[in-house]
């Protein structure tokens, strides 16, 4: 099997919130039974091999931002620079899988134009954060969310969210796969060969 | 080539220069893709001039402001690119696209050309906010990631190399060009409704945004209140009510018209009808509004700064005054409304200097920039294969 390209835009040592270590309990046992490749914003662009991965790091080109959802749009670019980089120089992948709304956009730029598959794992949403979309921000981040899910091939999340992702977002519920599954039975079944 | 403005959808001089580089580039049998917005009035795909041109619907997703709208434009732009055939190059215009050029750059590893037509550090004067802040480094990551950066007057290079900290060795310089009779035939307009026999009309061109400078020219008309002068303002922006107010606190209301954004036909009859067209801005990277106005025939008075400076040589193809001083426009404005030798002097001279603005010329040198781009990236191991 190819790779499987994972893009993320925390993972340790850099640590926003509980993503990141989730992530590296999550990736780490996972890398001993597929080829996985790591995307991952950073201070510098390099390529290091840690935890039985191989990670791509992408410095950050823009430092100001004038709000979050602008911030994401320029950090997905510098996030499709490492995983384009990733892609090449290791021959190909065989599936992305994105985590959370703010690295998910380079998701849906690889998975369109190298016609990979599209794994999104979701861990919150915009409406379980801001509870109503009282502002046009909020709208601009869930109207994001939602583009990109609807692109994805598998949901992964929590399955307390499921309902809210068929009726809000769109996505269809045999697309959602429960967030703390075997990945691997995904992987199997969509990674292209 | 990726732009946010092609007609029919233009804001300024960026979406003519794309309409007429693209259409030149096409008869040098250069294909040509055009990635560009629509609002959903013109067609999503079509062919112009030979040239292919997709249109993107960015209203599927709402938007705080307009960075993010632009930015979802751009986000929906490199998902339509995955549907267009190879290509070799990528070219973009300005800031409100980079981000899909660089993606695309990245995704196809294909090299980058880049057209800066502004900066917003030059059209601003100073980074107040991160809005502001995010433009220049916007401007300053193509420029960057670009393999060439054209810029569109020696005004410009030295202000993206200097600002952006950009290689002179990688900047080349190609004006804009000017194609007479572009315009078509005039617009079937009554003079009189604008000026009385024996009264003399002065046209400004231009967005109504305080880098234009139509404040001067304002200033500049209460001072010649002697004489009988009315002024055409054509274009429109955000500065207008402030500007209507200030005609009004002149006392030179009635001698103002401001008249929106006009057909291409009714500039030409303005254009016909004026004794002098007036460009005083405080910013201005090339100017192609003053080779219009060159080639129809009309003495120009232009601010010296910018791209305007190098295209007027003062008192040969027209007259140049002080940036920001109305004085100084006063004085010239006199004299070319005044003086009928000199007016007729600078116009047989400006006729003659237009023609060395042509657009073949610029496809010409934007081909040879292009060559030159791709031989660096054949000699290159940065390529696509898997």
């Amino acid at each position: 099997m190819k790779p499987v390209l994972h893009i993320t835009w925390e993972y340790p040592p850099y640590v926003v919130g509980s993503l990141s270590m989730e992530l590296r309990n999550t990736l780490v046992p996972l890398a001993q039974q597929v080829p996985v490749n790591l995307v991952v914003r950073a201070d510098s662009d390099e390529t290091a091999e840690i935890d039985g991965m191989k990670i791509f790091k992408v410095s950050q080109s823009i430092k100001s931002s004038p709000h979050v959802l602008a911030y994401a749009h320029v950090l997905n670019i510098d996030l499709v620079r490492g995983a384009s980089r990733a892609i090449y120089e290791s021959g190909g992948a065989s599936l992305v899988h994105c985590h959370d709304w703010i690295s998910s956009l380079a998701g849906v730029y690889i998975s369109s134009n190298f016609c990979l598959p599209l794994v999104i794992s979701v861990y919150s949403t915009e409406l379980a954060r801001s509870r109503s979309l009282s502002t046009l921000l909020s709208m601009g981040i869930f109207d994001l969310e939602k583009h990109c899910l609807r692109r994805a091939d598998v949901v992964v999340a929590d399955m307390s969210l499921a309902e809210s992702l068929s009726k809000d977002y769109g996505v269809d519920p045999g697309r959602i796969f429960p967030r703390g599954g075997d990945l691997l039975k995904v992987y199997n079944r969509w990674a292209m060969r | 080539m990726i732009s946010w403005e092609y007609p029919p959808y233009i804001v300024g001089g960026l979406g003519r220069h794309v309409f007429h580089i693209s259409k030149s580039l096409v008869q040098k049998d250069i294909d040509v893709t055009i990635l560009t917005f629509t609002d959903g009035s013109s067609p999503s795909q079509e062919e112009v001039n030979g040239v292919h041109v997709v249109r993107i619907n960015p209203y599927s997703l709402r938007y705080p402001d307009f960075i993010s709208w632009s930015h979802g434009l751009n986000m929906l732009m490199v998902e339509a690119a995955s549907a267009i055939d190879d290509f070799d190059l990528i070219h973009v215009h300005d800031w409100l696209t980079a981000y899909a050029g660089i993606a695309l750059k990245h995704i196809k590893r294909k090299p980058l050309v880049a057209t800066i037509h502004s900066t917003e550090l030059g059209r601003r004067g100073s980074l107040r906010n991160d809005y502001e802040r995010h433009i220049h480094e916007l401007e300053w990551w193509l420029t960057y990631e670009a393999w060439n950066v054209i810029c569109c007057s020696n005004y410009m290079l030295r202000e993206v190399s200097g600002n952006m900290s950009c290689p002179r060795e990688k900047m080349s310089v190609i004006t804009n060009g000017y194609e007479g009779g572009s315009m078509g035939p005039p617009a079937p307009l009554v003079r009189k409704n604008y000026a009385q026999n024996g009264e003399k009309l002065v046209l400004y061109v231009g967005r109504l945004v305080y880098e234009k400078g139509p404040h001067i020219l304002l200033e500049a008309a209460s001072k010649l209140k002697h004489l009988d002068l009315k002024y055409l303002i054509v274009g429109d922006g955000s500065m207008r009510p402030y500007l209507v107010d200030l005609s009004k606190r002149l006392g030179i209301s009635e001698r103002v018209y401001f008249l929106g954004h006009v057909t291409d036909s009714e500039l030409a009859t303005f254009y016909n009808w004026s004794s002098a067209a007036v460009f005083p801005s405080l910013y201005e990277p090339f100017g192609i509004v003053a080779l219009e106005a060159m080639g129809a025939g009309i003495p120009v008075v232009v601010s010296a700064t910018g791209g305007l400076d190098e295209i007027v040589q003062d008192g040969y193809n027209g007259l140049k005054f002080m940036p920001g001083s109305s004085d100084s426009l006063t004085y010239q404005l006199n004299r070319v409304i005044t003086d009928k030798a000199l007016s007729d002097w600078l116009v047989g001279n400006a006729r003659q200097s237009v023609e060395k603005y042509s657009w073949d010329s610029a496809a010409s040198e934007t081909e040879a920039v292009y060559h030159k781009v791709l031989d660096q990236y054949e000699k290159s191991s940065w390529k696509p294969a898997v």
